[in-house]
């Protein structure tokens, strides 16, 4: 009797799930984007982390849909593992609901809120948030919990209306700082793993500013 | 009278064999530095940016000639000084030990003029010494290894562009250039103290690691802290803080060459007033 009943809850649970729609608002975001084909664009990067002090850099991006975003710099630069899924593929990759959470007020302006939920474990995000300029069709600002890399936030500026890319983003990351011993690289340049002891989390950020677009679209 | 001793001096600095051993030794040292600074290096940067693996991707190779020339300078300021030390005091030693002193003296020379010429020579000496030993561990490095940015690690992870990089490498070197003569000098005037090879051997190499321990020292007084010779030998090291700290720079600097005067002057006065005999 219990068994069924615990059957019965399941199924009800089930088609629950499946009868949640994917956000209508949310498609019209993903068929915008893939309308994009491939882009190239300059990038100019600063990194804000408390233990990190590091010259502004320059690479290129470059963007071919269905596949991840390549970067190519002549210096040694930090690419975020989150924030460059300008397709949403990552979300699309495996089934997830979306739930509606109204609106919101950001930077002076109101956006549709909603969160993504996936239904499936190998997603590798446990939940995500999306802030969609519902008249452009984009997304300005999106945090996604991961499962293994941690809380990712980021934020997304437009120069135009019409603009399916961002001008610039700010992502937002949590990190360990190392704490590593005094003498590591001094005199002695004896290394001891032990030693290295971490001190709690801490908030980065990597600005990024996209130049000279060349965007090949559908 | 003087530029004929210098030139004296020159050549019989570089007529001895035991300073193309030490030229030599150098180089071999380099060298294993530099394959050793390479494995090592590898770890050096898995352990700094072990906790930004988890948010990051990494593009460009931080494992080039610009980081294995910044483990090259930590690991040569110790053993770099050691064959300096065993060569200029020899300058002094042998020619107690081969009685060439008296011949000298015997010459219309200037005891003053005599010592202070050994003095400038070995200071010639140990700066073309860190010449080459720059110009190798670049030529080495970047031939071998390229050149890109580099990470170093004092209080924070600092990264520098391969230009900036390369010219805070050179700035270290040229700053390291005054540790050096400290060093050679201050085994000169062990020569003169103590005459005998072996005894200024000695002397010179207690100096040298005394000296390496004293400047890990946290002695209780900042003055101390700020003022003796021994924590001055690393100044080299403010080149890699992200903004370099120019006053303190300058102020180790006078304060190192104010010791070296002062050392080179204890040599010079015990010179000229002990007996040659």
């Amino acid at each position: 009797m219990k068994m069924s009943r615990n059957l019965l809850l399941l199924l009800l649970g089930t088609l629950s799930a499946l009868a949640q729609e994917v956000d209508a608002d949310l498609l019209k975001v993903k068929a915008k984007m893939d309308s994009v084909q491939s882009f190239e664009a300059g990038i100019i990067m600063d990194v804000d982390i408390s233990f990190i002090n590091m010259p502004t850099k320059e690479a290129t991006i470059s963007y071919q849909r269905g596949e991840s975003v390549k970067f190519n710099s002549d210096d040694f630069i930090l690419i975020p593992k989150r924030g460059f899924d300008f397709s949403l593929e990552e979300f699309f990759r495996h089934p997830f609901i979306t739930v509606d959470r109204g609106i919101e007020m950001y930077q002076g302006k109101s956006y549709k809120y909603i969160n993504i939920i996936p239904n499936s474990k190998k997603a590798d995000y446990a939940i995500a948030s999306l802030l969609i300029d519902t008249l452009n069709y984009r997304i300005v600002r999106s945090e996604i919990i991961t499962k293994k890399e941690g809380a990712f936030t980021v934020n997304m500026k437009y120069d135009s209306d019409s603009a399916a890319l961002p001008a610039s983003m700010t992502v937002e990351f949590e990190v360990e700082e190392v704490k590593i011993p005094l003498n590591f690289m001094g005199r002695d340049t004896d290394i001891d793993r032990k030693q290295i002891r971490t001190e709690g989390k801490k908030t980065g950020q990597i600005y990024l500013q996209f130049q000279n677009y060349r965007v090949n679209n559908l | 009278m003087i530029k004929a001793l210098l030139w004296a001096e020159a050549y019989k600095l570089m007529k001895q064999s035991r300073t193309w051993y030490a030229i030599a030794a150098v180089f071999v040292l380099e060298l294993i530095v530099l394959i050793s600074a390479y494995y090592q290096g590898a770890a050096v940067i898995d352990i700094l940016l072990n906790n930004l693996k988890e948010s990051f991707y990494f593009e460009g190779d931080l494992l080039n000639g610009n980081l294995l020339i910044y483990l090259i300078l930590n690991s040569l300021w110790f053993n770099f000084p050691l064959i300096l030390m065993l060569v200029i005091s020899g300058m002094i030693t042998d020619e107690y030990k081969d009685g060439t002193l008296q011949t000298v003296m015997l010459q219309p020379v200037q005891k003053k003029w005599f010592i202070l010429s050994k003095y400038i020579v070995a200071t010639v000496f140990t700066v073309l010494m860190v010449l080459v030993l720059a110009l190798s561990a670049f030529l080495f490095s970047y031939l071998i290894f390229g050149k890109s940015d580099l990470i170093v690690f004092i209080g924070k992870l600092n990264f520098f562009n391969a230009v900036e990089a390369e010219t805070r490498l050179i700035l270290a070197f040229l700053n390291g250039c005054i540790s050096m003569i400290f060093f050679s000098l201050a085994s000169l005037t062990f020569g003169v103290i103590f005459r005998d090879t072996l005894k200024t051997w000695i002397v010179s190499v207690l100096f040298l690691i005394v000296s390496n321990l004293l400047l890990k020292f946290d002695f209780k007084w900042e003055l101390i802290n700020k003022l003796f010779y021994a924590k001055l030998n690393d100044t080299w090291q403010y080149f890699f803080q992200y903004e370099i700290p120019w006053n303190i720079i300058l102020r180790n600097n006078l304060l190192l060459v104010g010791y070296i005067v002062g050392f080179s002057a204890i040599g010079v006065v015990i010179f000229n007033k002990k007996d040659i005999g």
